[in-house]
């Protein structure tokens, strides 16, 4: 269970993966009694970019020092929008179409500091932490993504 | 001269990833003294000038924090170079 006064999931999570995400039994750890709203992104593997066919990706990480700024997102995060639970955690390895490449929970009070916090973890984490992804493409060519394009 | 790495010498230790990969080895050693990142990138174009682009946007770590050209780097330390994040 959790206490009421925690801010923190009942298990903790690490957070790079380089098995499948469990973003079921995630956000079943994600419920807190002072929690009125729990927002869940899921980014996952499409089939297309740039007009050209993906099979897949390969995410690579620093993971020191990914891990040490994933934590450090989440922890201003939760004193930044007094959030309840703040969760994220990234694939490495081979992720097929489909599937959950990096997965951000966040509880709050109410709705308006959940989303917004999880927009701001999701946001940090594309732009700052050392993780990069490797697109490989129908036609047996691959390619390593140079930047984050915001999206 | 960027060599590969061999356990027990005393010389800086550069790891590279992501594109970098496709211009450097994962990991090697350079031979010639190197004093701050900027060095470290000239050193770098010096041997394969393609990454100039790439090495230009790329930051620099050492014992798992981001440096800068301040930092004094010495002969044994681990520098890990960091392209632009592209996860998510």
């Amino acid at each position: 269970m959790i206490s009421s006064s925690s801010s923190r999931p009942a298990v903790e999570v690490s957070p790079l993966s380089a098995e499948s995400i469990d973003m079921i039994g995630l956000l079943s750890g994600a419920h807190h009694p002072g929690a009125g709203a729990v927002v869940l992104f899921s980014g996952e593997v499409r089939d297309n970019n740039k007009g050209r066919s993906v099979l897949g990706l390969e995410y690579e990480a620093y993971a020191p020092l990914a891990i040490r700024m994933i934590e450090e997102i989440l922890a201003e995060a939760r004193s930044k929008w007094s959030l309840k639970i703040a969760i994220a955690q990234h694939r490495t390895g081979k992720v097929t179409v489909g599937d959950t490449a990096v997965v951000v929970i966040t509880a709050s009070a109410h709705r308006s500091e959940a989303y917004a916090a999880n927009r701001y973890i999701i946001d940090r984490i594309k732009h700052e932490a050392p993780i990069w992804k490797c697109e490989y493409y129908a036609d047996g060519t691959k390619e390593w993504s140079e930047n984050c394009n915001h999206q | 001269m960027a060599r590969k790495l061999r356990a027990g010498e005393d010389k800086m230790t550069i790891h590279v990833y992501a594109k970098l990969k496709d211009y450097f080895e994962p990991e090697f050693e350079l031979e010639e003294t190197i004093g701050n990142t900027d060095q470290l990138q000239e050193a770098l174009v010096r041997i394969n000038g393609g990454a100039s682009e790439l090495l230009s946007t790329c930051r620099f770590a050492v014992r798992e924090g981001f440096i800068d050209n301040t930092f004094k780097l010495e002969e044994h330390d681990i520098v890990v170079i960091i392209p632009p994040s592209s996860g998510g």
